[in-house]
């Protein structure tokens, strides 16, 4: 893959290998593709025989150009769990595991021929109701039993324990930058005295944004790119989507739209309202993305120590600043609702 | 030393001659993608080189001010010697806040979040709008 004028050969002899039902195969055009942090796309048309594929291969890039690092292996493991589970994805088919065929350890997965979301939203599409949709799209994935999902993903111990582990990357990523982060200091804190009630552990999407979703002829959602799923508070996602809507509209959870999206996720998974509710979504608006903050910083301070020279890793700074300016503001704002239901909580708990 | 045309004036020149005259004639997109995110960076360098030093000194009085740390001076006005004076101003902003929270100290937690505020704020007047180039 990183060599884009090679891999129609490449590509057709892999396949050769791993479909052997496929004779005279032809890989007719390779585009390479953009989109994702990290990882190298390309857009693959197939002929053989006995008809065509449209693929997306995902591969490593070299790693003087990788973003950030996430495991291939872990990723075709997640995807095959995914579609065994009838999660709307698509289906992954191989995997170069050593890159020996590919030019780097490579996923090779349908391509999608659902719109984009949002240049299906760019075009005028309607998005009334698409909360209902969000919230059955995030249900579908976090249903998944724990024990079915792949090894390498690891368990935290308890809800409470991961909420604290989490919290703790605020402090431990403002400790690792290469210049001091108060504000993140200041969010650490915010974080830890305003904690939700806990709820059950589940699979998480990690990098849920409009950006990751096709829309499907009838409707639904379809969830791409899973290379930063990990196991952990099922409403991260829901807080990281609100997060990134607010850059890139349209925010699908503006206040209306939160509490039908809430409202439709508490009845497929059971859970009550203090639990999962708006002012919850934003506190994990803002806990949710310091995953995604601890990797764009990392990227910026290698290219301040000369060890990436990746101007993404500069741009990306503008998105972490763009973060604190929305962090503080939501803080102040949902500091007394937060310190409301945990008295109502509190409440509840004493009844029981 | 020449000093005009401005370091600011040329960074947004050239962030216009990208977008104006090189980026319609690109086609591939990534190069595309590349360009969009040069554009951001330039203008926002732009701003940068004509305001940091000031802005830094400015913001590490106020943060003196309001923490009751001496927080000394920059061994010169070079960036670099005023960038690790900010990063040592930066923590002892951080180590107020700490104790703050670990004191539950709620009013000196509040007056200590009006200087981070102030630091957001300006960042954003560097960031400016800020486009996602590249994705989705």
């Amino acid at each position: 893959m990183l060599d884009p004028e090679l891999m129609p050969k490449l590509l057709g002899e892999f396949l050769a290998k791993r479909q052997p039902a496929w004779r005279n195969i032809k890989v007719s055009s390779y585009e390479v593709m953009t989109g994702g942090y990290s990882r190298l796309l390309a857009k693959a048309v197939v002929a053989h025989d006995d008809g065509s594929a449209v693929l997306v291969l995902r591969g490593d890039p070299p790693s003087d150009k990788s973003l950030i690092f996430t495991d291939r292996e872990t990723e075709w493991d997640l995807v095959r769990v995914l579609n065994e589970q009838g999660i709307r994805t698509p289906k992954a088919h191989h995997f170069d595991a050593t890159g020996e065929h590919l030019g780097t350890k490579a996923l090779v997965i349908d391509f999608s021929h659902s719109q984009s979301f949002l240049p299906y939203v760019a075009a005028g599409g309607s998005i009334d109701g698409l909360q209902v949709r969000l919230a059955e799209a995030l249900a579908s994935y976090h249903a998944i039993p724990i024990d079915a999902l792949p090894p390498q993903l690891e368990r935290p111990e308890s809800s409470e324990a991961y909420l604290t582990s989490r919290i703790d990357e605020w402090r431990r990523t403002a400790d690792a930058h290469v210049e001091d982060l108060p504000i993140l200091r200041y969010m650490a804190g915010w974080l830890d005295a305003h904690r939700p009630a806990p709820v059950p552990l589940t699979l998480m999407h990690g990098d849920f944004q409009s950006a990751n979703l096709m829309i499907t002829d009838d409707g639904h959602f379809e969830i791409l790119d899973w290379e930063l799923a990990s196991i952990g508070d099922p409403r991260e996602d829901m807080g990281y989507f609100k997060a990134v809507a607010q850059i890139a509209p349209p925010d699908l959870l503006d206040d209306a739209g939160c509490e039908a999206m809430c409202a439709r996720y508490r009845e497929l998974t059971g859970l009550d309202e203090i639990q999962v509710n708006p002012a919850v979504v934003a506190y994990f608006l803002i806990l949710g993305v310091i995953g995604t903050v601890r990797r764009l910083l990392e990227g910026g301070a290698e290219y301040a120590n000369g060890t990436n020279r990746l101007m993404a890793s500069v741009f990306n700074m503008n998105s972490v600043q763009f973060g604190h300016s929305m962090w503080l503001p939501t803080a102040d704002a949902l500091g007394p609702v937060l310190d409301q239901l945990a008295a109502a909580a509190a409440s509840a708990q004493e009844n029981v | 030393m020449l000093t005009r045309p401005t370091t600011d004036q040329v960074l947004v020149g050239i962030a216009d001659e990208l977008r104006d005259a090189i980026a319609p004639e690109v086609h591939n997109e990534p190069l595309q993608v590349l360009l969009g995110q040069i554009d951001q960076i330039l203008r926002g360098l732009a701003v940068r080189s004509a305001h940091e030093i000031a802005w830094m000194h400015e913001e590490a009085d106020t943060i003196a001010a309001v923490t009751g740390t001496d927080v000394g001076w920059p061994a010169s006005l070079h960036l670099d010697d005023v960038c690790r004076w900010y990063d040592s101003v930066s923590r002892a902003l951080s180590a107020t806040l700490d104790a703050a929270f670990a004191a539950g100290d709620a009013v000196r937690i509040a007056e200590l979040k009006l200087l981070l505020d102030a630091r957001s704020a300006t960042e954003m007047k560097i960031v400016g709008a800020l486009e996602l180039v590249g994705r989705g």
